[in-house]
């Protein structure tokens, strides 16, 4: 026993030496510590020697089972290190495969950075026609034909009662001569005016807000808008209403932020006021509610409306507006 | 409207800093856009006296003036010829820099030394008069600073108007927001007025044959007035203001017009036939030629300013040149009136001629105060140009107006606002707006506006300017407990999918303008009756290459290939989500919503692990596969049954599902490519979707796993070229019952090995059955079956090779 002990460790030995791969030493393993192994088996027969060898050879079993476990062990270190050595010939630095990556437009992603704000908020996004009948884009928000009023918005006409709408406003009428109070809608989209340079385009993106319920109020027209501001240019943005005008808004306010350039102090993007204009809003005026049949006593609501690029072009610092759409494929690449 | 503080200080006491004054104005709703001092650094010039003056012995045109400058005496050459000895005079000495920059420096001019430069009033940025060396007045003594001497520093506020409040176009409307803002009273000019015994209505008549045109007109006369230059002061105020001084008595009239909001207009009295005014429409057809010496086309809605004999002003808009002011002109006939907005609005709108007077009556100006302005102006004519006052005015009001009353009802207004303002308060903040306040009770008041406030006519406006100077930013910030409205937003929730697929396969957005040229019809070989004809054309385009509405997205995505190929970017995956405008018998186009995307140049690029691949017709026909895929739209078909404008009619198709046009992919086709300056090759896919909308499942519908194993068989096919793909892959489904899972293509060969005619198929079947494990026999059986029947409906033959048939 004593022999086959000390035997079986030389063999092993020997067979460790010529172990160049990490299975055949599991399997040599295997073999022999493995639970159906030979020094296993060797070892049941511990029982069949007299009760005085036992002592004796249990022990010496035991270290040549210590010896052998050291021993394969050691091997396997030792491929692990070849292992090793043989990853490093590999150039981890060479480009990956990779996939073509797309990206969305800036506008789109700002469009949807916006709505997404207000849905959260419990408005609903609605869309309507770009083409559009001058009594929606005029006339039903209280500016009837010569009306000075219109003058702030040079128009695009198609025939003398459709023009293509140089605001998305129109959207509240048609949602309110279709649903009764409340209305709760935001309303992106493309708007027109013919106008060109480096400051106006004359495609542009607007998105539109309504809200009509018992009791709405201009605190709570303060209070959308300025969640929004947070929620869009960072919690501690500064902001201020201050007196406007909108034939379809009273009271109107436009709403300013403190300047994201210069913080305030003053520089060329806010004209050296500190402050940048970012949204038009106001109370719906009650000669709108009359226009769609609203009872004018019973409700109120706000409406505000903001230009897609501007606020695009604060958040990125780009400040030719035409570049939006030019897509220059690195231009589109960088959002 | 360019506002100057000086001018607004003899109206109202202003404590405030300058850029105080424009916060507050801003936060009242006069936004100041701009601020600008004024006459800044005039401090730097020096009051000089002419003691002498000699002409420069070596240069005809220049003269040499010795001056007194307080503190001695200085010689400057000056090419002026206007002034003569003993004249006081700007003086820049060396090292002075003027407004535009200029550093005055000790020179010689033709070997005299020039000790300092003397200045027009131009060089020193206070008009735009280039005539000579400014005269100062006498009163002033050499050595005075000049700003200070002159009292020339000023600030200009730059005001942005809302269309609403024509009431602030004015020094006194300005003023008057300022006092209510501040709580200070405004004070108006005071009117002395010294008369001649002359009645006026023994001298001229007033005859308004359109009362609804014309409510106000009123005259004053002014005999014997001496026509010449404005002062200084004067020239001054108009020049910040951006009005071009004329004489003295013209520009009265536009001083008052600044100061007060009251257009007036001054005729040369003598050029009146008959010495009369006839207010009245002129005729269609008639010509008349105004101030600018441009013929004015005139039709039965202008209201016009006739004498006699014919119109001598367009009212409202301009005086005519057959009454105008010259140095001739011995007595003028002032006209201070109130004009119809609307019918002002639309003959300035119709003779695209817009005017400072214009600007006003069209907005609505105080018709109350139509009167005083008349006498502010008489009292200036006279005090500036001379000349004796007939005595009272011509003043035709056949209907005076009357003092409209609105009831405000203080909750109201809170219940708007947010806010709980007592009613004391509102009243204050209208009664300081020049309001006139009753309390009816503890709720309600009645309120009447004065004249010049024309935008306010209801209970909203009060609320508006109860807003205004209680402060925009003192109303408390609260949340809406918002109810949402409920509309269907599939369509939102799609174009959202269908983005985000096409963003993680590479492509990126694009947004070009909607307007297009016509041409694109021809360019992509629209036939006559084509839908990619039927444009919505803009009345007034920006230019003709922008002129109609698309019908189609495919002229932008080519645009934009061009721009960026020019750019020397040729490899690109580019969509865009947007609406074709189809021009159809109602009022408005149908607007369609579609997505169209494109592939050009490389596909992949030579890598350390690829090949370099050009785009081809299938690699956008996966995108197309993909994206429907991705929507649940497994039957979608891509047909070549009509041909599709633009596309090559050899590599294109059209894709329906459930009978519903939803699409088309395809080959841009050569001469499409061409008509965009092109050369490589393009693929694009066009999803339409509103017949898509309806096919798209919203709901997912789980499907149990499989149990049992799938069993692969492979049939290796030589057919006729003509044979398609789809042909053979309804068989297997066919003869498949159901057993067969899914059918591959995973090879096509057309080559040396086989005829022309032909090509080779490798088609990969998966078989597997829901219910229990397929046996071998029952699969192969299957299998033998599609075979015969591929052979017998297509004539096709197996080929030879080990695949046929054995599992994998
Ligand atoms: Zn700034």
């Amino acid at each position: 026993m004593k022999d086959e002990l000390l035997e079986l460790k030389t063999r092993v030995l020997k067979k460790l030496e010529s172990v160049a791969e990490r299975s055949d030493l599991e399997k040599l393993r295997q073999s022999y510590l493995g639970r159906k192994g030979f020094l296993t088996l060797l070892l049941k027969r511990l029982e069949e020697l007299p009760k005085e060898q036992r002592p004796a050879i249990g022990r010496l079993a035991n270290q040549v089972k210590e010896e052998l476990t050291e021993e394969f062990q050691s091997v396997s270190d030792s491929l692990t290190r070849k292992d090793a050595k043989e990853v490093s010939a590999l150039d981890i630095t060479l480009p990956g495969r990779r996939t073509p990556t797309g990206h969305l437009h800036p506008i789109t992603q700002i469009t949807e950075e916006i709505c997404t704000i207000f849905v959260k908020l419990g408005f609903q996004v609605v869309q309507g026609p770009e083409v559009e009948l001058d009594y929606y884009n005029f006339e039903a928000l209280n500016m009837p034909k010569d009306h000075p009023a219109r003058d702030m918005q040079d128009t695009f006409y198609i025939s003398d009662n459709v023009v293509l709408r140089t605001h998305t406003s129109p959207m509240q009428i048609r949602i309110m001569e279709n649903t009764s109070p409340p209305v709760s809608i935001v309303a992106p989209g493309k708007v027109y005016r013919p106008d060109s340079d480096i400051s106006h385009t004359p495609m542009f993106h607007q998105v539109e807000g309504l809200l009509v319920d018992k009791g709405v109020s201009f605190g709570d027209l303060k209070g959308t808008l300025t969640t929004f501001a947070h929620q869009m240019f960072g919690p501690d943005t500064d902001l201020r209403f201050r007196p406007s005008f909108f034939p379809f808004t009273e009271p109107s306010a436009e709403v300013d932020i403190r300047c994201v350039v210069c913080q305030g102090k003053g520089c060329r993007v806010c004209s050296h006021t500190g402050w940048l204009e970012i949204l038009g809003s106001g109370m719906v005026d009650p000669e709108v509610f009359k226009i769609v049949g609203y009872d004018v006593e019973s409700i109120s609501g706000f409406a505000f409306g903001m230009g897609v690029e501007r606020i695009a072009m604060l958040k990125s610092g780009l400040d030719d507006i035409r570049l939006f759409f030019e897509n220059d494929i690195r231009f589109l690449q960088q959002f | 409207m360019k506002v100057s503080l000086n001018w607004l200080k003899e109206f109202v006491d202003i404590d405030q800093t300058p850029a105080e004054l424009a916060e507050s104005l801003t936060m009242a709703g006069l936004e100041v856009e701009g601020l600008e001092h004024k006459a800044q650094n005039l401090n730097d010039l020096t009051v000089a006296r002419i003691l002498d003056i000699k002409l420069h012995p070596r240069a005809d045109r220049l003269s040499i003036c010795q001056l007194d400058v307080g503190k001695g005496e200085v010689s400057v050459v000056c090419g002026a010829k206007n002034m003569s000895k003993g004249d006081l005079v700007p003086l820049a000495l060396p090292g002075t820099s003027l407004p535009d920059g200029m550093l005055i420096k000790e020179s010689k001019i033709r070997d005299e030394i020039s000790q300092g430069m003397l200045l027009a009033e131009d060089e020193m940025g206070l008009t735009d008069d280039h005539t000579g060396i400014m005269i100062l007045p006498d009163n002033l003594r050499p050595g005075q600073p000049l700003s200070d001497a002159m009292d020339l520093e000023d600030w200009i506020l730059d005001i942005t108007l809302t269309p609403n409040r024509i009431d602030c176009a004015s020094i006194v409307g300005i003023a008057r927001d300022i006092g209510a803002l501040t709580n200070k009273k405004i004070s108006m000019p005071e009117i002395h007025i010294e008369e001649s015994d002359t009645l006026i209505e023994d001298l001229a008549s007033v005859t308004i044959l359109d009362s609804q045109g014309c409510p106000r007109y009123t005259v004053g006369l002014v005999e014997g007035v001496k026509i010449g230059p404005s002062p200084f002061w004067m020239r001054y105020r108009l020049h910040v203001s951006g009005i071009r001084s004329i004489n003295n008595v013209v520009d009265i009239t536009n001083y008052v017009l600044m100061e007060l909001g009251q257009p007036l207009h001054a005729f040369d009295y003598n050029l009146l036939a008959d010495r009369q005014i006839v207010v009245k429409r002129a005729e269609n057809g008639q010509i008349f030629t105004t101030l600018d010496e441009q013929p004015r086309d005139l039709d039965d809605q202008t209201l016009m300013i006739c004498d006699g004999e014919g119109p001598v002003a367009l009212a409202g808009i301009m005086g005519g040149l057959n009454s105008e002011i010259t140095e001739k002109s011995g007595t003028v006939l002032i006209e201070s009136a109130y004009f119809n907005p609307t019918m002002i609005r639309r003959s300035s709108k119709r003779l695209s001629l817009s005017t400072e007077a214009s600007y006003r009556f069209e907005r609505g100006i105080d018709i109350g105060g139509v009167d005083f302005a008349l006498k502010r102006s008489l009292m200036l004519i006279k005090q500036l140009a001379g000349g004796n006052i007939a005595r009272g005015i011509i003043d035709c009001y056949p209907e005076p107006w009357s003092t409209p009353k609105i009831i405000l009802r203080a909750n109201r207004a809170n219940e708007i606002l947010g806010t709980s303002i007592g009613i004391k308060q509102m009243a204050d903040y209208l009664f300081s707006l020049t309001m006139a306040v009753k309390v009816v009770d503890q709720n309600r008041m009645e309120v009447s506006p004065p004249s010049f406030r024309v935008d306010i006519t209801r209970e909203a406006d009060l609320v508006e300017e109860i807003a205004r100077l209680f402060g925009y930013n003192n109303i408390p910030i609260t949340l809406p407990a918002i109810r949402p409205t409920e509309e269907d937003i599939s369509e939102l929730v799609l174009r959202d999918r269908i983005k985000a697929i096409l963003v993680g396969m590479g492509f990126s957005e694009i947004i070009t303008y909607s307007f297009i040229s016509p041409k694109s019809a021809d360019i992509l070989g629209a036939g006559v009756n084509s839908n990619l004809r039927s444009f919505v054309k803009l009345l007034n385009p920006l230019s003709k290459d922008q002129s109609v509405m698309r019908t189609s997205l495919i002229p932008g995505l080519l645009s934009t290939v061009r721009l960026n190929s020019l750019r020397g970017q040729n490899d690109l995956r580019i969509f865009e989500w947007g609406k074709t405008y189809i021009k159809e018998e109602e009022e408005l186009p149908q607007e369609k919503q579609v997505l169209a995307a494109l592939i050009t140049g490389m596909v992949s690029t030579q890598k350390w692990y690829q090949e370099a691949r050009d785009a081809d017709l299938f690699d956008i026909k996966g995108m197309a596969e993909n994206i429907l895929g991705e929507l649940g739209i497994d039957k979608a078909e891509y047909k070549r049954n009509s041909l599709k404008e633009g596309l090559d009619p050899n590599e294109y198709a059209r894709i329906s599902s459930s009978g519903s046009d939803i699409g088309a992919i395809g080959k841009v086709s050569k001469e499409v490519m061409e008509g965009y300056g092109l050369e490589k090759k393009a693929y694009v896919l066009e999803i339409y979707i509103e017949p898509l909308l309806p096919l798209v499942s919203r709901v997912k519908q789980f499907t149990p796993l499989a149990k049992f194993p799938s069993v692969r068989r492979d049939i290796s096919i030589i057919v006729n070229r003509s044979i398609e793909s789809a042909m053979l892959i309804s068989i297997v489904k066919g003869i498949g019952k159901g057993l067969v899972e899914s059918v591959d293509i995973f090879d096509i060969y057309q080559g040396k090995q086989i005829v022309p005619q032909e090509k080779a198929l490798a088609l990969g079947i998966s078989y597997r059955s829901k219910e229990r494990t397929l046996t071998d026999n029952e699969v192969n059986n299957i299998h033998e079956e599609i075979i015969e029947e591929i052979r017998r409906q297509t004539g096709g033959r197996l080929r030879e090779g080990p695949k046929n048939g054995n599992p994998r």
